[in-house]
């Protein structure tokens, strides 16, 4: 058995330090601060929406090609909430601007 | 954040060295990460969002979606694995407490001490041993009778880091060693030949599953509890699994240093963490307050573990039956003790059962989850309806074919792959047969239980 790191021994080493100790930190940090975010959205403006426009959008292609889906009632009713909610708050949590927010209509 | 108290416990600081030393360190190590990244992480999005949306236990969380009957049982197969688990996990907690009462008489700082010779004494001790056993559960049915874990759950938190303060002193006393470089060598340098080797992939497969808490229904019954603006994809997803893998990169920094510094065996087994670690306090400034701080912030991750572990067996027996919650406790408890006495016993039964549950049971419970996800939900449907749902980071459209096809086919593929070459193994035969007896008897209990009763899937969200 080898008694130093070969090269391949620091590569696993290294690589395990940046995808676990690295990538930790950079999620937490992330999740945090989005978290706070949230709160203090919530705190000042009693909600918040709950999809971002990428999200949004992609629930409301999923509901138009899926018109005989079990899940189609529930998924309209998120996509509304969301839409109404996005009308009556003044900063959303998401990357939304006005004229996305204007061009949405509820389902 | 209640997730990752739950989940960080032996699973990292016990488990993951001493499994890395039995396959090849750092062969070992590469597979895990692979597994980790590909498995761990989408799939505990997928249980996570599973408890989100039904906000039911596990078995309630199936019928939500299959309705009452026998596709109950493959829930069932979920919770029996998880009392498995915990029957060997109650056992080291009980080591736990049995070093931290002797980290704090100072035993071993005394002239003489031998770590070998301390843990075979003390495993050798069926009175001791099954004493301890049976004081972890009536600790553990204790706080979850009396419902002060949320008490328990803010000390852990504070306890968390000062374990991974503690490790991290320990570590840095360990690399300044004598043979701690070989240490390292034989943690990460990769020996290409376990990478072949259907062993090293079962062992990377459950440390995988057995580390991240993916499969034991935690992160199902703590997604119950979550609220309807929480995130799943960050938190209960990527930090739960790597924060968790993190303290376990950690604990191997700590023990292979010390194991090499000290001329003790890696392959050792079950105990490696508890013999290395005690060899290293002595040799440390301030050894008796870091041999103190180690164990009882160890002791905290794993008994918040266990009420962790416990609760899924408590929350669905309260569920599923007309018992009350006082008598979940002392059914899913008493469950767990008797079947962990084996185990409390004899250290080479406990390791038998972390082969047979870790390496096969957890991967069993793990795809009846991912299945129920992937085909039955449909992952598409629920990465866009509930994943990306107040998720604080968005989840694309790759992650539906990883939890409907690339994970089943990996975990099928590892498992017949282990079987196919150890087909003469009696250990190989018992995995198959605890796959097959515990799928087939859940089934048929279930279907026994519900007889008569065809109520349909509700399918709707629960208390969202």
């Amino acid at each position: 058995m080898a008694e130093t790191l070969t090269a391949f021994g620091w590569v696993v080493m290294l690589s395990m330090i940046i995808t676990l100790w690295c990538a930790s930190i950079v999620a937490l940090r992330k999740t945090l601060s989005e978290e706070d975010k949230k709160a203090e959205l919530i705190t000042k403006q009693g909600a918040i929406e709950s999809y971002s426009p990428r999200a949004l959008f992609e629930l409301r292609e999923w509901i138009e090609n899926h018109p005989n889906d079990p899940y189609r009632e529930i998924a309209v009713q998120r996509y509304n909430e969301c839409v109404e909610t996005l009308k009556e708050i003044d900063e959303p949590f998401y990357d939304w601007n006005d004229s996305q927010i204007s061009d949405l209509e509820r389902l | 954040m209640a997730l990752i108290g739950a989940v960080v416990g032996s699973g990292n600081i016990w488990r993951m060295p001493y499994v890395a030393g039995m396959n090849g360190g750092g062969a070992f190590l590469v597979i895990y990460l692979v597994l980790l990244y590909l498995i761990a992480v989408p799939g505990l999005m997928a249980e996570t969002l599973l408890g989100r949306y039904t906000q039911r236990g596990v078995i309630g969380a199936f019928k939500n979606f299959l309705g009452e009957g026998w596709s109950e049982g493959l829930g069932l197969v979920v919770v029996i694995v998880n009392i498995g688990l915990m029957s060997y996990y109650a056992p080291v907690i009980a080591w736990t407490i049995y070093y931290l009462a002797h980290a704090v008489l100072g035993t071993f700082y005394q002239p003489g001490f031998d770590p070998t010779a301390f843990w075979a004494a003390f495993s050798g001790s069926p009175l001791l041993v099954v004493g301890l056993h049976t004081l972890v559960a009536v600790l553990v049915g204790f706080v979850l009778l009396f419902g002060i874990s949320d008490g328990i759950e803010r000390v852990v938190k504070w306890m968390i880091p000062a374990l991974v303060v503690t490790l991290s002193a320990v570590a840095i006393k360990g690399l300044t060693l004598p043979g701690a470089m070989e240490g390292l060598a034989f943690a990460f340098n990769p020996e290409w030949e376990y990478m072949t080797d259907a062993n090293t992939w079962i062992a990377a497969l459950g440390q995988a599953l057995f580390s991240t808490g993916l499969g034991w229904g935690i992160a199902l019954t703590y997604g119950s509890y979550l609220g309807k603006n929480d995130d799943v994809p960050l938190g209960g997803g990527l930090i739960t699994a790597v924060g968790n893998t993190s303290i376990g990169l950690l604990a191997i920094f700590t023990v292979f240093p010390a194991v090499f510094a000290f001329g003790l065996e890696p392959t050792t087994g079950a105990e490696l963490t508890f013999v290395s670690l005690v060899s290293i306090f002595p040799s440390m400034t301030g050894g008796y307050i870091w041999g103190l701080l180690f164990f009882l912030g160890f002791l905290f991750a794993t008994y918040s573990s266990g009420l962790g572990i416990t609760e899924v067996g408590v929350t669905t027996v309260k569920e599923e039956t007309r018992l009350t919650r006082t008598q979940s406790v002392i059914a899913v408890v008493g469950a767990w003790w008797l079947l962990g006495i084996p185990s409390a016993y004899s250290s080479e039964f406990l390791g038998w059962m972390d082969f047979m549950f870790g390496n096969f049971g957890l991967p069993l419970a793990t795809l009846m989850i991912l299945i129920l996800v992937g085909w039955v939900i449909d992952s598409k449907r629920a990465r866009i309806l509930d994943l990306n749902h107040n998720s604080d980071v968005y989840i694309g459209s790759y992650w539906d074919p990883i939890i409907k096809y690339v994970i089943p086919t990996v975990m099928v593929f590892i498992m017949g792959y282990y079987f196919a070459t150890n087909i003469e193994d009696p250990r190989a035969i018992s995995g198959l047969a605890l796959m097959g007896g515990l799928t087939i008897g859940s089934i048929l209990l279930m279907q026994f239980i519900r007889r008569g009763k065809t109520n349909e899937p509700a399918l709707t969200p629960g208390g969202d």
